[in-house]
């Protein structure tokens, strides 16, 4: 009796589990793409997301890192309004963002002129594309320890060379990571030399998807090439610009091994910008709790400007098509 | 004039005299991006005095001091090894753990798509140094801390949302139909998912590979503060033996040696298929 109720009940259940999987398989249409996406999704919650819970908790208490014993109250919004009345937050944001605008700017331009040149196909210029990508190739750690190398007062190549040439002009020798002002230009100049590299790349794939049939009529009309760049390239370029531009200013917008290594937020505070005040704040007074709220307010001024970013460039793609 | 509108309009004109402006920016280009580099190498191969003079010299005998004292005494090599199992790792995770998100973000048109696409993004925004604090407490709490497999773990996740923001690009130029038709021929979705879309895809998982395994291989902040002994890898080691109160620079030199030479010697192995790879998904229509 037993064995024949088992016997019977056994083909349900195998019905049973291939009516799980054709009703999560890909037959359902609504169901399928979320469950291919589930590793991901639960990946990036259990890695992003709870730290940024963990993060608002924090954020809302008073942690002190070195001072584990202090009971932690529930502070609510303090830590954000003493940021906020914090003038080094105003000077950090504000370092920050005049580094991410000229350092974004000066790439931008560079990288889409050397992209246009490419796009010559002369002789020999593949050679050259692996040798222009290299500062783009090396951990961002390296090229920060090769340009503090370089900048170094008494050994390094531009110290030297430039040096010899700024005391027989009669300047003297430049301050390079020494005077406020130039550290914080020599730091942009860094950031350039790394990452125009990543521009030119991205906007050499993007001149390469253009197709040919607006620049042959183009030149049938008799257009300069002035003109022909305003109104055929840019805007056929601005879905890859976007991209680039996205990337390259979330990116500039925290830059930390540079930063650290070459100047440590100095001289003074001169180059302290937003992470590297919350590396001062969280890891070295570790007032955690402000740090928290710190990230927190970077991570939406990050989001506004990606989402601006976004629509601005949407509007203008529409309005061109 | 006639010679000028020729080479114009027709791209396989022969060179132009007006083009040696070109080589000359691109070679001063060249210079500029390379010297620095090449001089820092070099420094790696020279003898302690000659890497400190203040005068450079551009010409010495090499020695290998520095590499001695890295591999030898300082043993780096282990920190290298953990780099390498670190990155092929978690690019082979990312890699296909991401594949199937992309997958269905282009290729199924599903309430919330959108929406989905721009949170997976917001991931790669968050400062690493501002969610260093509650991993590090989660780490802690887990064993995770000073151990390989949870570098693993958080690289996985850390380029996760760049792979799925690459491949759904790629995924979209694909054709539909392709996979439809072997469908109808009989084959599973997955089968023809490997069969079909799969090989179509490879040059594009094949960049998108590279660029996340040069991004694990450089990270810096995570495995400075998540590691100490065990699990070091190469960036935080070479941190360690580059800036201290003396510096040695023929041991930075050799350092940077040691991390970049796999770097460069995948760019000029596999720069066609990056070049391609990018050029075919990046930037989408």
């Amino acid at each position: 009796m037993s064995i024949s109720e088992r016997t019977t009940t056994a083909p349900p259940m195998t019905l049973g589990q291939r009516g799980i999987l054709s009703r999560f398989g890909p037959s359902n249409r609504a169901a399928f793409p979320w469950v291919l996406m589930a590793p991901t999704l639960i990946i990036l919650f259990a890695i992003g997301i709870y730290p940024f819970l963990y993060s608002l908790y924090i954020a809302s208490h008073n942690v002190i890192l070195s001072k584990p014993y202090l009971p932690r109250i529930f502070v609510g919004l303090y830590q954000y309004q003493a940021l906020i009345q914090d003038p080094e937050f105003w000077h950090a944001l504000r370092k920050t963002l005049i580094f991410t605008v000229q350092a974004v700017f000066i790439e931008f331009w560079l990288g889409l002129g050397l992209a246009l040149l490419f796009q010559r196909q002369l002789a020999g210029i593949a050679f050259m594309r692996v040798f222009i990508l290299i500062p783009m190739i090396l951990p961002p750690l390296v090229a920060a320890l090769i340009w503090r190398y370089m900048f170094y007062p008494g050994a390094g190549l531009m110290t030297y060379y430039v040096g010899g040439i700024t005391r027989a002009l009669g300047f003297g020798e430049i301050p390079f990571l020494s005077d406020p002002t130039v550290a914080f230009q020599t730091l942009v100049f860094v950031d350039v030399w790394e990452w125009t590299p990543f521009m030119f790349l991205m906007l050499s794939a993007g001149l390469a998807s253009i197709p040919r049939q607006p620049y042959e009529a183009a030149e049938i009309d008799g257009a300069s090439s002035w003109r022909v760049f305003w109104t055929i390239t840019m805007p056929l370029l601005r879905p890859a610009i976007l991209i680039a531009v996205i990337i390259r200013t979330m990116d500039a917008f925290r830059t930390y091994e540079l930063i650290v290594i070459m100047t440590r937020g100095g001289p003074g505070n001169a180059t302290t910008t937003l992470n590297v005040f919350l590396t001062k704040t969280g890891l070295e007074f570790f007032d955690a709790s402000k740090a928290a709220a710190l990230s927190l307010i970077m991570m939406m001024i990050i989001i506004v400007m990606s989402f601006v970013f976004i629509r601005v460039f949407r509007s203008k793609t529409e309005v061109a098509e | 004039m006639k010679k000028l509108t020729y080479s114009m309009e027709s791209p396989a004109a022969p060179l132009v005299q007006r083009n040696w402006w070109v080589y000359v920016v691109l070679i001063l280009v060249c210079l500029v991006n390379f010297v620095p580099y090449l001089w820092v190498v070099m420094t790696g191969f020279m003898d302690g005095a000659s890497a400190s003079s203040a005068t450079p010299a551009w010409f010495f005998t090499p020695s290998l001091e520095a590499f001695h004292y890295l591999i030898v005494e300082k043993g780096i090599m282990k920190n290298f090894f953990n780099s390498v199992i670190v990155s092929l790792a978690s690019t082979f995770f990312s890699v296909t753990i991401g594949m199937f998100c992309a997958y269905a973000l282009a290729r199924y048109d599903f309430t919330g798509r959108d929406d989905v696409s721009f949170w997976v993004l917001t991931n790669r925004m968050m400062p690493p140094v501002a969610v260093l604090i509650p991993i590090f407490v989660t780490f802690q709490t887990a064993g995770l801390l000073d151990t390989l497999a949870g570098l693993i773990i958080l690289y996985t996740a850390m380029q996760l949302p760049f792979v799925v923001w690459m491949l759904t690009g790629y995924f979209r130029d694909i054709p539909r139909r392709y996979e439809e038709s072997a469908m109808v021929d009989g084959d599973t979705w997955f089968s023809a998912f490997r069969k079909v879309t799969l090989p179509l895809m490879m040059p594009s998982i094949t960049a998108t590979s590279i660029f996340v395994m040069i991004l694990s291989w450089n990270e810096f902040a995570f495995a400075t503060f998540l590691t100490s002994t065990q699990a070091k890898t190469m960036p935080p080691a070479i941190m360690a033996y580059s800036i201290g109160a003396d510096i040695r620079w023929n041991v930075l030199g050799a350092a940077v040696v040691l991390i970049t030479a796999p770097l460069i010697l995948f760019v000029l192995l596999l720069q066609r298929q990056l070049i391609s790879g990018l050029s075919q998904g990046v930037v989408r229509k």
